[in-house]
């Protein structure tokens, strides 16, 4: 069979190797995960619940606390991941790829400790 | 006119179901991403008193807004969930990349068969 000469297989690199494995891992944890929260919210709860009281009820919960914990990092660094290959596939230019990498870092860096700090300090 | 040309040769490269899947899940998988920014934010607003945040929830309460999640994010979440899971599969059991054009096959038709009652269900809720 021809090999495509386009398509990502299983990458060779140490860092590219992990990143391809947690690429993998993650999204069948989030595949549950993720999907569950948006069903549970909307087709559960019903959006029009959502407010801060019901959030912070939620969050008296340590294990919802540990859930959300576990959607912001995986599914962010998951996101982020993808984002990742994505620059790599379409930024062609060596500084604008650069940048965008650098974006990225910033914004995943920034998401991560934003929402961390949130769930970890959240007092009603 | 080279634009044109240029979007048609990147949609029907080789074609078929592979590529298909591939650009639906590069798609949908930048949809989502660009919606956990927004929530991220959102969700932090929790540090604040409860009328910053309940005044950020008014535009998700929103009639367009609950149109963008059923037929945009929920969507796009749930296609890229199980093609991903599909790539999983496909990458780690013996033999399936051989069969990675049915499997796709198969995931639409779990795809359709979760996502029309649930979102009939979100949609019936809005009405």
């Amino acid at each position: 069979m021809q090999t495509r000469p386009y398509a990502r297989s299983r990458p060779a690199g140490s860092f590219e190797l992990y990143a391809w494995l947690f690429t993998r891992i993650s999204a069948v944890i989030l595949a549950g995960m993720a999907v569950f929260h948006l069903l549970y919210m909307h087709l559960g709860m019903g959006v029009e619940a959502v407010s801060w009281q019901l959030v912070a009820w939620r969050w008296q919960n340590p294990v919802w606390r540990v859930f959300d914990l576990f959607l912001l990092t995986f599914g962010w660094l998951h996101g982020a991941n993808g984002m990742r290959i994505v620059i790599e596939d379409y930024v062609r230019p060596k500084g604008w790829r650069l940048a965008a990498k650098v974006g990225l870092l910033l914004l995943t860096f920034t998401l991560i400790v934003l929402g961390a700090y949130v769930i970890f300090t959240f007092k009603a | 006119m080279a634009v044109i040309s240029h979007i048609f040769r990147d949609v029907t490269y080789r074609g078929r179901e592979g590529q298909i899947a591939f650009m639906l899940h590069r798609v949908t998988g930048a949809g989502v991403f660009l919606f956990l920014t927004l929530h991220i934010v959102n969700t932090f607003l929790m540090v604040f008193p409860a009328h910053v945040f309940n005044s950020v929830l008014v535009f998700y309460h929103a009639f367009v807004f609950k149109l963008v999640i059923i037929f945009g994010l929920y969507l796009g979440l749930l296609y890229h969930a199980l093609n991903g899971i599909r790539i999983v599969i496909v990458d780690f059991v013996p033999g399936a990349a051989r069969y990675q054009a049915p499997l796709w096959r198969i995931q639409v038709v779990i795809f359709l068969a979760v996502y029309v009652p649930t979102a009939a269900i979100l949609l019936a809720r809005m009405l």
